[in-house]
């Protein structure tokens, strides 16, 4: 399948007063027709930055984007655009929708008008269509008394119904593309379960895509088609939903999944990976995971894998594909240091 | 580490009796200030073994934090009482109390709001150890690298600033700050939310070592189920300010009874696509503590097969079901 947006050789870096803070770099991956692609890692592994800048959204300066950086959709490269190209990109052919919904939304103007003025700006139409159009995205995204909801002031609804809102809006022009950067991150476990049945009802439903970043893998492993994995702003593993969480081929995602506590079933012991994920501005010689690493060894510290077949369809940055009897035997729990 | 339902150290003697709590607060209304009372705590019992983790869970507003804070008396109950053993803290005369506050600490969920930014980490930790008294000068500066090393913190890190540090090293010296005064209960509000998988596994380890070493009893407030399934020995489920269930962790997880607790484990994510699992999507938002529902507080939201006219009319009472778990619901045993 051809993919509908293929993102190459993005890097990101931002001027920082403790030096270059290296958020991004060189990301590639490709986004398919109605796939929902997840993108996972912890906090400030690059996952944000590689969301905003798929659009342009990168304030410059501070960030500056390589420009080697790729993102092809539709035949052009959306970082060349600029002006009306770019507009009718964002929102109209890629839509985002954000962790907090609080902040996305203007405080003073009511939620429809909100909507509507979304759909005017992408599409010929007079006030009335508009509403119109607002109130039948309201009722897409599943929120009730759509017509009694319009005149509501963001503040008036609960965290739940304000994501609702922000899926209206990014939906009213009918994107082929939904970029959703930690949709449910600011929401009760219940209201969130709301949230992902929807995005996957109306993924169904619109033929979308989604590109849908989070640090939960248990939520992604309930969503997602094809995980890619970041961590130190690259990607260090990517694989299809059910080979990632059957069989992880990288260190750093094996730990990921050891290291989480599960609902669903007694644990004896929680693997900790020791450390934490360094600084931006100084990530580690080598293989940026090896100072965390239970397998690491010299080739690890002097020299950077790059993404490595690991299958027909998956691919891991470390260097146990080529080396797998450098693979240390499973340690028991580590307590670790900080 | 592993938190078994029957941990040796737990026993059946109370350390924390909490009876019949309310903690009310007033909240401004509209234009004309119509003044109204939210009841964040309603009417709730719960006693603390000496030597259990209780898990507290809820989704947010349930009021969690306000029982955690009632019970150990950093804010006054509105009615009801909070027993420490056996002493009720409300007949405390101040000097007693700041006596029995050393024996009751709490660790918050974000560990660089509770630090004074300006001063070293190593003086934060030395700080409540000069002011209860128990060392000062060298002795205290000791004892301060000590709790260091129990925290797994490089001792030589006493003279950073808060901001020099990740979020799980903070989080490690809000415990060291907590233990530096050799609590017997401490109240752990979020204590790993703000933190990344990988160092949150860290923290909850060094938590349950720490409970096994120093014989410690937690109350352990949490909104994510399986990090308390970790931990916990009992569980107790908040919605709207009332408990709504109360078990062994191993029962509750097994068998829950309560329909909200069935919905907030079916909510919650298991990172393995081939699990099997029962999906239970509830509808609507929970509703406005200053408002709550008559009769039972979950029926808006209930989707038990046989709720009916008296779940609107009646509230149920927290009753037991089976051996280790009691339930707020009238068809609890009727699924
Ligand atoms: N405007 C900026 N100026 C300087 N550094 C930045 C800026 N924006 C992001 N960064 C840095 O880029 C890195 C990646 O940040 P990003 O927000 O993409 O992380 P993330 O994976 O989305 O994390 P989180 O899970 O916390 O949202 C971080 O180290 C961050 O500090
Ligand atoms: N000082 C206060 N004044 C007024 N209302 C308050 C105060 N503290 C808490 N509340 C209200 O009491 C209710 C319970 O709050 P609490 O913080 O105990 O909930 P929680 O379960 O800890 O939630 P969260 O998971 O969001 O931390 C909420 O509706 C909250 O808005
Ligand atoms: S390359 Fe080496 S250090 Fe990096 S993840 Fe693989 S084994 Fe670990
Ligand atoms: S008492 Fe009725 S409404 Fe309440 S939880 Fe039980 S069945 Fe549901
Ligand atoms: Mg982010
Ligand atoms: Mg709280």
């Amino acid at each position: 399948m051809t993919p509908l947006l293929s993102v190459r050789n993005l890097s990101v870096s931002f001027a920082t007063p403790r030096g270059v803070a290296r958020a991004v770099d060189d990301v590639s991956f490709d986004l398919l027709p109605g796939e929902t692609l997840a993108l996972v890692g912890e906090s400030g592994c690059g996952k944000t930055v590689t969301a905003l800048s798929l659009l342009k959204l990168i304030p410059e300066p501070p960030g500056r984007t390589d420009p080697r950086s790729r993102v092809e959709y539709a035949g052009t490269n959306v970082l060349a655009l600029g002006g009306e190209a770019l507009r009718q990109v964002r929102g109209g052919q890629i839509a985002m929708v954000f962790q907090e919904p609080t902040t996305s939304l203007n405080p003073v103007l009511t939620v429809g008008s909100q909507i509507a003025e979304t759909v005017r700006a992408h599409r010929e139409t007079d006030r009335a269509g508009a509403r119109e159009r607002a109130v039948g995205m309201m009722r897409l995204a599943g929120i009730p008394e759509p017509e009694e909801r319009y005149g509501s002031y963001p503040h008036q609804l609960s965290g739940g119904l304000k994501q609702r809102i922000m899926i209206a809006i990014a939906l009213s022009c009918e994107p082929r593309i939904l970029i959703a950067d930690e949709p449910t991150t600011a929401l009760d476990v219940t209201i969130q379960a709301q949230i992902i049945e929807l995005l996957s009802d109306l993924r169904k439903r619109l033929g979308l895509a989604v590109l849908l970043i989070s640090h939960d893998l248990g939520l992604v492993a309930g969503i997602a088609d094809r995980v890619a994995v970041m961590y130190a702003g690259r990607i260090v593993e990517e694989a299809t939903t059910a080979d990632l969480f059957a069989r992880p081929r990288h260190p750093y995602t094996e730990g990921l999944l050891q290291a989480a506590p599960r609902v669903d079933r007694p644990q004896a012991a929680l693997a900790a990976i020791p450390g934490s994920v360094p600084s931006a501005t100084a990530w580690p010689s080598g293989c940026r995971f090896h100072p965390r690493c239970p397998h690491a060894w010299d080739r690890c510290i002097r020299e950077e894998p790059g993404l490595l077949q690991a299958g027909a369809t998956r691919s891991s940055r470390c260097w146990l594909v080529v080396e797998p009897e450098r693979r240390r035997p499973a340690t028991t729990a580590v307590t670790g240091t900080a | 580490m592993s938190a078994p339902a029957q941990s040796p150290r737990v026993s059946t003697d109370i350390l924390v009796e909490i009876d019949r709590l309310v903690k009310e607060f007033p909240v401004e209304r509209g234009l004309l200030a119509t003044r109204d009372v939210l009841r964040a705590v309603n009417d709730v019992s719960l006693a603390l073994r000496r030597g259990e983790i209780l898990g507290l869970v809820g989704e947010s507003g349930s009021g969690k934090t306000t029982l955690g804070r009632c019970a150990i008396r950093l804010i006054q109950p509105t009615d009801g009482r909070v027993m420490f053993e056996g002493t009720d803290l409300a007949t405390l005369s101040a000097r007693d109390l700041r006596r029995f506050r050393r024996r009751m600490q709490l660790v918050f969920q974000d560990p660089s709001g509770s630090l004074n930014p300006r001063m070293k980490v190593g003086d934060a930790v030395r700080e409540p150890i000069e002011v209860h008294d128990i060392a000062r000068g060298s002795r205290a500066r000791a004892r301060v690298a000590e709790l260091f090393g129990e925290v797994g913190l490089d001792p030589s890190y006493v003279d950073r600033y808060p901001h020099e540090l990740s979020g799980g090293q903070r989080q490690r010296v809000g415990i060291a700050r907590a233990l530096s005064v050799e609590p017997q209960f401490v109240v752990l509000d979020e204590p790993v939310s703000a933190l990344d998988v990988s160092v949150q596994a860290q923290v909850l380890n060094l938590l349950s070592d720490l409970r096994r070493r120093h014989a410690l009893t937690y109350l352990f407030v949490a909104h994510d189920l399986a990090v308390v399934r970790h931990v916990a020995d009992r569980v107790a489920v908040m919605y709207l300010g009332r408990i709504m269930e109360l078990a062994d962790a191993s029962v509750l997880y097994q068998r829950p009874s309560h329909p909200y607790t069935r919905a907030l484990l079916s909510a919650a994510p298991v990172p393995d696509p081939t699990a099997k699992r029962e999906r239970i999507v509830l509808s609507g938002d929970p509703p406005s503590p200053v408002h709550p529902p008559s009769g039972c507080p979950f029926h808006t939201r209930c989707f038990h097969p046989r709720k009916d006219a008296r779940c609107v009319e009646e509230r149920p009472e927290l009753r037991p079901i089976t051996a280790g778990q009691s339930t707020a619901c009238h068809y609890a045993d009727q699924w």
